[in-house]
């Protein structure tokens, strides 16, 4: 297995009343894209700002790189984007993003020549001189999110980084991350937005209520999730087809919807098998699609209804 | 320390650039500049040239001489000087009142440039009864009237003393007041300040040490609450630590208040210097210019001034950051400084309780106590000299109350920055103390 960057192990967090976290533990392993995926409430920040050191834990250990220092003292490797996005309103975003970089250690030259490389190439070369104050709200979180990059480093985390963005911007920065990953880096993030993590991810952890529902490299989990799904539509003979889908052997779960049908294949069973009794019973096919399953589908599956439902005392410190 | 660097030039440098800064600063001087023209203006007031007609009904020279001394009355020094008075003697002897009923209609009148400003009546016998009379349209004014009092006295006492038979130049001369030249002694050795610039110097600097921890104090207090409130308080304390947040901003807003007074001090010492050239150039004829205000100090008292105010402004910025890190806004700070505040007026009315004697037992154990200590060590020093082995335990102590301070400031805004929602209560303080690093 790779180098690990991130390990959780048993880590718990209680705020008055509710436990945020309980007796998580994660492996995020060097390289690729990692996505923490939860509903809302589930404990996500909470676990990111534990292991940026911004909340102490009550419970578990943290290690950084194997080593069990946290976030601040290996802050020049660490990128880190907050959910609550801020800045300073008043500063130049040139002269704000120089700040970033030098509490990372950059010198100022340096990042004077990153910063502008960067908001050139994120479409703000013409803000550089304007008060953070004067962008707009998808512009400060640009700003954020070149700041959280400039440094290059090894370990990006990312607290909801596309909430509030538009398509476009949203986009521009979804590619900005996979290139990070491309580069050998690794990227932590959180979400609740399914597609994002599907798209992106090369592994992910789901948790809900503060406890991790499943965890590990996304096709895996789509695998194991007893991935195949078979999408057909019939064009005729659809009762025949329907009696050679209910064979248990082949089929564990049949959605009947008349001229289609939804059919989750069972264990071990061939697909290939299955179209050739269906073409020798006669029955006529405008599809048949062997399908993973989505992570919407697995979300929803592990965390139920009820684990979607958000807590009463929101995650966080509030 | 390069990122404590980077702290204190963003501080530093966004404050500078500010409007309020540069107002501020702009203004400091234009109110000290306010300060050395405006007496200047208000003593210029008085009117030059006044037309006045001397009806002189004595046989005697007297009004001859008042019109030759009144002639020579010049308001201010040099090219700027203008005559007081333009006199005009009539004799009339005997006839006096008649030529003042003749005179009383073309005084004071307000179009005619011929008009009259005043006459001053001087009878038969003036000498002996010590009067004369003024009839004039200024008599309202009494800084006027002062001043023809004041030429007019010494040609009456000259002309009494002559009628008794006295040179009236030896009598003049032997009329002296006491000068009385004050010099302050300290530690054996004469100084050059006087008495009334030490106690100047001792007020001015309970203002400025005051004003300073007020006003940037508070300016510290504000910017953490408002790191707090924009939450990019989440982004840096993954990168600083919050010792170097908290030491970066009070190092960063205590330079930005000596960058200020800096300023302010070099201006109020310009102005001084060239305080008759300014009025001059207002048009406000010299008024001779008020004793410097600016003594010659002991390069000594203004290290120990220097070493304390920076100090005390640690001590109490660290307080005020602290303070600032417990809140979630502005009227919950006003609640919590209100120690700070008492702590300052207590030091600020200790260094006046002890200008009357500063080496009174008071004196003594204010020194010692950190928060009034920046206060009354200079205040004491600039009095009466502190011998240098109890000056030494006095800083020795500040010290080590500035390192409490910071330690204890430290763990609560270590703590304090990352709350949100709920005020930290006394109980929580306490336990935020005591609560072992866990960084």
């Amino acid at each position: 297995m790779a180098e690990t960057v991130v390990a959780v192990s048993g880590v718990t967090k209680r705020f008055a009343g509710h436990v945020a976290v309980d007796n998580l533990s994660l492996v995020v392993p060097k390289g690729g894209i990692f996505g923490l995926l939860g509903p809302n409430g589930a404990g996500k920040s909470t676990t990111i700002r534990t292991i940026m050191n911004i909340i102490v834990p009550d419970g578990g250990r943290i290690e950084l790189f194997g080593r069990p220092g946290r976030g601040r003292d290996l802050s020049e490797r660490i990128g880190f984007l907050p959910e609550e996005r801020g800045l300073y309103k008043k500063m130049q975003v040139l002269d704000h993003l120089i700040f970033l970089a030098e509490t990372k250690g950059l010198s100022r030259s340096v990042a004077r020549a990153k910063g502008a490389q960067w908001l050139e190439r994120l479409g703000l070369s013409d803000w550089t001189k304007r008060k953070v104050e004067d962008l707009s709200k998808g512009m400060q979180q640009k700003v954020q999110f070149i700041g959280t990059l400039l440094h290059e480093p090894e370990l990006v985390i990312l607290d909801e980084p596309f909430s509030g963005l538009d398509p476009v911007n949203s986009r521009t920065m979804r590619e900005v991350v996979v290139e990070v990953a491309r580069a050998g880096r690794t990227v932590l993030f959180s979400t609740h937005i399914m597609e994002h993590a599907e798209q992106m991810c090369d592994r992910i952890a789901i948790i809900a209520h503060g406890k991790k529902v499943v965890d590990g490299a996304l096709a895996d989990i789509k695998r194991d999730f007893g991935g195949r799904h078979l999408d057909l539509t019939f064009t005729r003979n659809a009762d025949r087809a329907i009696a050679i889908l209910k064979d248990p052997t082949m089929v564990a779960r049949l959605a009947d919807h008349g001229a289609t049908a939804e059919a989750e294949l069972s264990p071990g069973a061939d697909p290939e098998q299955l179209l050739i009794q269906l073409v020798q019973a006669g029955v006529g096919l405008a599809k048949f699609e062997v399908a993973d399953a989505s992570l919407q589908s697995i979300f929803i599956a592990k965390v139920g209804v009820d684990g979607a439902k958000p807590y009463a005392v929101p995650e966080g410190s509030q | 320390m390069q990122k404590i660097i980077a702290v204190i030039r963003r501080e530093f440098v966004e404050r500078v650039r500010t409007k309020a800064f540069i107002i501020g600063t702009v203004l400091g001087p234009v109110f000290f500049g306010a300060m050395a023209i405006i007496p200047g203006l208000i003593l210029s007031r008085q009117s030059t040239g006044q037309r006045i007609v001397v009806v002189d009904g004595t046989t005697a020279e007297f009004g001859q001489r008042i019109e030759r001394v009144l002639a020579q009355a010049q308001l201010g020094r040099g090219e700027n000087a203008k005559g007081v008075y333009l006199p005009v003697r009539v004799a009339a002897v005997g006839r006096v009142q008649e030529v003042v009923d003749s005179l009383v209609p073309l005084t004071g009148l307000s179009k005619n440039r011929g008009t009259v400003d005043g006459i001053l009546i001087v009878d038969e016998g003036a000498t002996t009864t010590g009067k004369l009379r003024y009839y004039g349209k200024n008599v309202g004014s009494l800084s006027d009237v002062r001043e023809l009092q004041q030429a007019l006295t010494p040609l009456m006492v000259a002309e009494r003393l002559r009628a008794v038979g006295v040179d009236p130049a030896v009598a003049m001369g032997a009329a002296v007041p006491v000068a009385l030249e004050t010099r302050k002694v300290a530690d054996g050795k004469l100084t050059t300040e006087s008495g009334a610039s030490t106690f100047f110097l001792a007020y001015a600097m309970g203002i400025v040490l005051y004003m300073a921890l007020v006003l940037y104090g508070t300016q510290v207090m504000t910017s953490v609450i408002e790191e707090k409130t924009n939450r990019i308080v989440e982004v840096l304390v993954s990168s600083l630590t919050p010792f170097q947040m908290m030491l970066g901003k009070v190092v960063g807003v205590g330079l930005v208040g000596l960058t200020q007074l800096a300023i302010w001090a070099a201006a109020f010492v310009v102005l001084q210097k060239n305080q008759g050239r300014i009025l001059g150039f207002f048009g406000a004829a010299g008024a001779g210019g008020a004793a410097s205000l600016l003594p010659t100090t002991d390069p000594r008292l203004l290290v120990v001034f220097l070493v304390f105010f920076v100090l005390g402004f640690l001590f109490y910025s660290s307080a005020y950051a602290a303070i600032g890190s417990m809140c979630n806004t502005a009227q919950e700070a006003q609640q919590l400084q209100s120690p700070i505040m008492v702590m300052t007026v207590a030091g600020w009315f200790s260094a006046f309780a002890l200008l009357r004697d500063p080496t009174s037992t008071f004196a003594q154990v204010a020194s010692l106590i950190p928060p009034l200590a920046p206060f009354v060590v200079p205040v004491r020093y600039s009095i009466a000299q502190i011998p240098m082995p109890e000056l030494l335990l006095y800083l020795a102590v500040m010290v080590l109350g500035l390192l409490v301070m910071v330690w204890l400031t430290a763990r609560v805004y270590r703590v304090g920055i990352l709350m949100y929602g709920k005020r930290m209560s006394f109980a929580t303080i306490m336990e935020i103390i005591r609560l072992r690093r866990s960084d």
